[in-house]
């Protein structure tokens, strides 16, 4: 098992409820991708999984770890193993972004390495290996503040690469990237995650990338989850519920033709492909 | 997947040895020449010395007759600060608004206001008050003059910055639209920079009241001349009841400018009139306190200029030309450069060390008392407590400098990191992270620009400050000054004046070439 939240809710400090009985299970290795509308508690769920915040109520285990006990050095070794995809990328403008890639191991490695590491980077091989698999091996040396948008977020996803965690959280992890860019950088996370058995949860806006690669989709609404159903038995009529208080058309990645109908996108063939 | 080559070098590596081994090369020779020796702090003589004195600040000095001295001196202080800036701001808003490039459609600087601006602000206050007591006397009016060219020439060119750096689109559309360039930088520049205007205005004000602590030393008048005649008694009690009392005044123009800001901040109310009930108090208490000011010094500006002050100032002007340039007395002031230039570097070098230890979030809480007090103490009177812990010489005016610019390092850095976006350090903080490691890669780089560009405008300062130091014996060209001018050495004191112009302009500009390169 990789996490467990049981009857989770979020309530902030303002009175605010985020979410509100989640029950979600998942195996070690599964891909769940979590659609909604906006505010629907997405980004709140991903931050919970990630011990950025402590649920309110119900019990949250992650990676076997009762998250409830807070206990700092428990919270020390299990941090370590999450990583995170965060939809503004944290990262500072004058960080070259190799540094930018190998902060993603400073849990792990022991302090002299890390300090060693920022007058010269320790880890060139990896860093730039790591980022030859986004299309990014030309930005190894740059600053972080002469990216664009989309090279920037590609940055903050070869971070979480490189840190090779159990559990990887996404929120909107390709937001900046145009369709087919997105696409192959979703495509390249699932890869990852699939080829070391590490769980993904990602948020994404783009309900036609999710249902092509991503084999479990929850769709979350209102602080609590709507459906938890593998791709292919999401209908249309439930994504429009889903949505249905932002109008009459689904969010999708772009006007592809591939993507127009969800029966194509549905299609296990389309899906093969991608994943 | 492609070819794998070997991993490419850090491209960068070279540049930042290079610049390590040239940093090293320059700063050694540097903590040569401040006699850089931690030891003495802790010799037993210095330590005896020092403990003495400082056990004789228990208790402050509360006699009634000294309070009455006391508060006496404390209102002057403050009359000549505010007096000194109010000129100040007379002088520094026209010169400003010449300078600035802001509200220009092509943005050419103005390059005969900014020299004359280099001139006011490369002297040193204590110089130009040095120079007017020669003219006027002994007594306030010389430090009134003194902080109002020296601060005005300040205040101007920040001025002129904080124009330039605020966005200039709405000042551009407003003059593209006809309006002239005063109602676009009024319109259009003056609400988005008037809280940073502001804030410096009274923090120039705090430095105004600590200047005008420092003029009584050559005979200014104010709480200086109490600390001055203190300290040549050794009589701790009292200079413990005189830090005291700066610490107040400090203290009370940090509320000052908080008030300001927040005040600043507050949205207006719903109705035509932009004046609520603070802005119309303060519109009445600000020239209430200048002309107060003026009053209480009983300065009369008429006097001043009558022919037969005109005649003594012309000749006591007369007598620095021309500047001593034999060989012999250039080498001595070479010497007093170099010197004057290792007491900056090691000094804020040191404070910048110390200020970020000391800004460090997790250790914040105790040290911002710590802070307050190290920076309310004006250098000058650092350097009188220095020099007896580790002897008259330049190592006593680097630690002086230190002292008080790690009070106000500290405090500029931990605004800076406070004001540093904290989302890098807080992911890496959930990725595992430990919190030293998360505020090297994630904080540290988002604060860095401020943290440099804070530590090499604290330099612009400390040269100028370094320059002075030497008047209570602490080496470089402030020692040669006061001897020179002390047997009336005019010509001598003048290549002395000239050497410390050039200094701060050179310093100047490696600052700006270094926060460029640094960027």
């Amino acid at each position: 098992m990789s996490f467990a939240l049981d009857g989770v809710g979020l309530t902030h400090a303002n009175g605010f409820t985020a979410l509100s009985d989640i029950t979600l299970r998942a195996n070690k290795g599964e891909r769940i991708a979590l659609i909604g509308p906006s505010g629907a508690g997405k980004t709140s769920l991903l931050s919970v999984l990630g011990t950025a915040l402590a649920p309110t109520a119900g019990v949250a285990e992650i990676l076997d770890f009762g998250q409830n006990l807070r206990l700092t050095a428990g919270l020390k070794a299990l941090r370590p193993r999450i990583g995170t995809i965060h939809q503004a990328p944290p990262i500072p403008g004058r960080q070259r972004v190799v540094t930018a890639v190998l902060a993603g191991k400073l849990g792990q490695w022991p302090a002299w390495k890390s300090l060693a590491s920022l007058l010269y980077p320790l880890d060139v091989a990896g860093a730039r290996a790591t980022l030859e698999r986004l299309d990014l091996a030309d930005k190894l040396f740059a600053r972080c503040d002469q990216l664009s948008g989309g090279q920037l977020q590609r940055v903050g996803i070869a971070r979480v690469l490189y840190q090779q965690a159990e559990l990887i959280l996404a929120d909107e992890p390709v937001s900046a990237l145009d369709p087919a860019l997105a696409l192959a950088t979703a495509r390249q996370l699932a890869a990852d995650a699939e080829a070391r058995g590490a769980t993904l949860v990602a948020s994404l806006h783009a309900v036609d990338l999710a249902l092509n690669c991503f084999p479990r989709i929850v769709g979350i609404k209102a602080g609590r989850i709507a459906f938890d159903l593998p791709a292919g038995e999401v209908s249309e009529a439930l994504l429009h519920d889903l949505y249905a208080s932002e109008g009459q058309t689904l969010p999708t990645l772009a006007n592809e033709p591939r993507f127009t109908t969800l029966a194509a996108a549905n299609d296990p063939a389309t899906r093969a492909a991608c994943c | 997947m492609l070819l794998n080559p070997a991993p490419p070098r850090d491209p960068a590596a070279r540049g930042r040895l290079s610049g390590a081994l040239l940093a090293l090369v320059i700063l050694w020779p540097l903590f040569r020449a401040a006699e850089f020796k931690p030891g003495a702090l802790f010799d037993s003589s210095n330590l005896k010395v020092i403990g003495h004195f400082l056990a004789g600040f228990l208790p402050p000095e509360r006699g009634a007759e000294f309070l009455a001295y006391l508060g006496k001196a404390t209102l002057e202080t403050l009359a000549i600060a505010t007096a000194g800036l109010a000129l100040a701001c007379v002088i520094a808003v026209p010169l400003g608004y010449l300078a600035t490039a802001a509200g220009r459609e092509q943005p050419t600087l103005n390059p005969l206001t900014r020299s004359l601006l280099t001139v006011l602000r490369g002297i040193p206050e204590l110089v130009w008050a040095l120079l007017f007591v020669r003219i006027f006397g002994l007594g306030p009016a010389a430090g009134v003059l003194a902080l109002g060219l020296t601060y005005g020439g300040m205040l101007a060119k920040v001025y002129a910055e904080i124009l330039e750096s605020v966005d200039p689109a709405p000042a551009h559309a407003l003059r593209r639209s006809g309006a002239g360039r005063l109602l676009a930088i009024l319109y259009g520049l003056l609400p988005q920079a008037s809280k940073e205007l502001a804030s410096y205005t009274v923090y120039r004000w705090e430095c105004a009241i600590r200047a005008s602590v420092v003029m009584g030393f050559v005979g200014a008048g104010g709480l200086g001349q109490l600390m001055d005649q203190a300290m040549k008694m050794l009589n701790g009690g009292e200079a413990a009841s005189i830090l005291l009392t700066f610490m107040l005044l400090v203290f009370a123009a940090d509320g000052v400018s908080g008030w300001l800001r927040r005040a600043l901040d507050t949205p207006p109310a719903a109705r035509a009139s932009p004046f609520g009930w603070r802005s119309i108090s303060f519109l009445l208490v600000l020239p209430s306190a200048v002309i107060a000011s003026f009053h209480w010094l009983e300065i009369d500006f008429g006097e001043l200029f009558t022919a037969g002050a005109a005649h003594s100032i012309g000749e006591f002007v007369a007598g620095f030309f021309p500047p001593d340039l034999s060989s012999d007395w250039l080498a001595r002031v070479g010497l007093g450069i170099w010197e004057t230039l290792a007491i900056s570097v090691v000094g804020t070098l040191l404070a910048a060390v110390a200020g970020l230890l000391l800004a460090l979030p997790k250790w914040r809480a105790p040290f911002s008392f710590l802070l307050n007090t190290l920076r309310s103490v004006p250098e000058l009177v650092w350097a009188t407590i220095t020099a007896l812990a580790v002897g008259l010489g330049p190592f006593a005016g680097a630690l002086a400098l230190a002292l008080h610019t790690t009070g106000v390092l500290g405090r500029l850095y931990a605004e800076a990191l406070d004001n540093a976006p904290a989302a890098p350090g807080h992911a890496l903080r959930l990725a595992g992270a430990p919190a030293g490691l998360s505020f090297l890669y994630g904080t540290l780089p988002g604060a860095a620009p401020q943290l440099i560009a804070y530590t090499l405008y604290r330099w612009e300062m400390n040269i100028r400050m370094a320059a002075i130091l030497g008047f209570v014996g602490a080496g470089g060209l402030g020692q040669l000054l006061y001897f020179e001018l002390s047997l009336f050495h005019h010509a001598q004191a003048s290549t002395v004046i000239i050497a410390m112009l050039i200094l701060s302009i050179a310093v100047d500009q490696t600052s700006a070439w270094l926060r460029q390169r640094l960027r």
